[in-house]
């Protein structure tokens, strides 16, 4: 009966589609504590602007590794001498002004980062 | 080896063009703008023009190639698929060839042993290579809706998110990525590797190969390694589709390549053997419906046969053939 072992393959492949779509498709996660020690810089990004739009994904993936092997003693040291806490809450420290600041950009070129999985959003803050 | 290390020499060079010419000379016009909608219109022109060409060449035969039980009474089992009878079989089983190049799954390899004793055996390699690189290229085509639609269609969304189910990276790595690499090696390689494929492969065969493989490099370098403002590019995309004519902003030199050697492909379509993606839809063996046997097929040039019948002959020749006494059937 190959119709019995097509309607098999069939649900097989169903159930996969939506375990694709459920693990990557949730937007919204749990809360974690935004809260950072100390507070940060705010008198200009780490790096030039556009540095920061082609590369801000690789700078945050580099300081999710290092925060997570280091804890407190990811710090980085910007070109011009000041220095950061690796953390997401110290991008936002001055980012989450605007609630749209990632999100803007990030729905025009439908790109659907994972951060939010994890970290609250600047959009479902209070 | 001249055949092969021409065509790498040739998608080097031309990855070059482009970077010289928007990271020295500021060509972005050029290269982001112009030599784009020259491609689409040379790929569009050609490609219609070479579907125009073969559908406009008649089919006088049933030509059909079969390999089971064609339509006969009814107590013989009838494979549709293997020996359509009907347009929709014959559609079906095209179709089945498309997506899942079922003629290539009996891919068979003869080894010739000690014996002499010649021995025949399944091959799967080609067939799974191939599938493995069409239907990467595929899903890599179809994510790239995303630069060409504000908000692309929930089942190009649907295959985005399956293809970076992994979550590796944090630009999300795609598995396709990987995929259509592996099965690009695989593919050199398998023309490389046997005496026999060596001698039969041209150039024709290794350029697209080395140019696709190109055009995927450069663009998971600008994924993964060497970034580009992806604002930059979505916006640049969205002006070409709106036909707009306008300079495009500030972006990486890698996008030109990626860009120009898509470009290059889109040219070089129509005229080489890329054409099978259009060709496989007209070929006679495959879309024909093997009915010879209930339907009379007329070769359309064929003359007109002047055909004399006796009754003709007979009121032609009637007098003197009463006088010879011959019998006649009409008085």
């Amino acid at each position: 009966m190959p119709s019995k072992k097509i309607l098999i393959g069939a649900a097989a492949a169903l159930m996969l589609l939506a375990a694709a779509y459920l693990a990557t498709g949730a937007e919204t996660g749990l809360v974690s504590d935004p809260a950072s020690a100390a507070a940060p810089d705010t008198t200009g990004c780490i790096y030039p602007k556009e540095y920061m739009h082609s590369h801000h994904m690789q700078v945050l993936a580099d300081w999710k590794e290092h925060a997570a092997h280091e804890g407190p003693d990811a710090v980085m040291t910007a070109p011009d001498g000041r220095r950061f806490q690796k953390d997401l809450a110290t991008c936002l420290g001055c980012h989450s002004d605007n609630r749209q600041f990632c999100f803007s950009c990030h729905t025009y070129a439908n790109v659907k980062p994972n951060c939010w999985n994890c970290h609250i959003s600047p959009q479902d803050l209070p | 080896m001249k055949k092969v290390f021409l065509p790498l020499i040739w998608v080097a060079l031309l990855s070059c063009i482009p970077y010289v010419g928007v990271a020295y000379f500021g060509m972005s016009y050029i290269f982001g703008v112009v030599i784009p909608y020259l491609a689409a219109l040379l790929f569009i022109g050609g490609f219609s023009w070479r579907i125009y060409d073969w559908l406009s060449r008649p089919v006088p035969f049933c030509i059909t190639t079969t390999c089971g039980q064609e339509k006969s009474l009814d107590w013989i089992a009838h494979q549709k698929l293997e020996s359509p009878a009907t347009k929709w079989q014959a559609a079906l089983r095209v179709m089945t060839e498309v997506l899942f190049f079922r003629s290539l799954f009996r891919n068979t390899k003869a080894e010739l042993h000690t014996g002499p004793q010649l021995a025949y055996a399944s091959s799967k390699w080609l067939w799974m290579g191939g599938l493995a690189f069409h239907w990467s290229l595929l899903v890599i085509g179809l994510r790239h809706a995303r630069f060409f639609f504000m908000e692309p269609p929930l089942f190009i969304r649907l295959v985005e998110r399956t293809d970076r189910f992994f979550e590796l990276t944090l630009p999300a790595f795609y598995m396709t990525d990987a995929l259509v690499l592996t099965a690009i090696t695989f593919l050199v390689f398998r023309r490389l590797r046997d005496a026999k494929l060596r001698i039969i492969s041209l150039q024709t065969d290794f350029f697209p190969l080395f140019l696709i493989g190109a055009i995927a490099l450069v663009g998971m370098s600008m994924r993964y390694v060497e970034k580009v403002d992806v604002m930059a590019v979505k916006a640049q995309m969205m002006n070409l589709l709106s036909f707009s004519f306008a300079a495009p902003v500030e972006i990486g030199p890698f996008f030109y390549v990626h860009l120009f050697l898509a470009s290059v492909l889109a040219v070089y379509f129509p005229f080489s053997k890329l054409m099978h993606a259009g060709a496989i839809f007209l070929s006679p063996t495959r879309n024909l419906a093997n009915n010879s046997r209930e339907k009379r097929h007329v070769n359309p040039w064929n003359k007109p046969i002047k055909f004399r019948t006796y009754a003709e002959y007979e009121d032609e020749y009637r007098e003197k053939m009463k006088k010879a006494g011959l019998p006649v059937e009409k008085d």
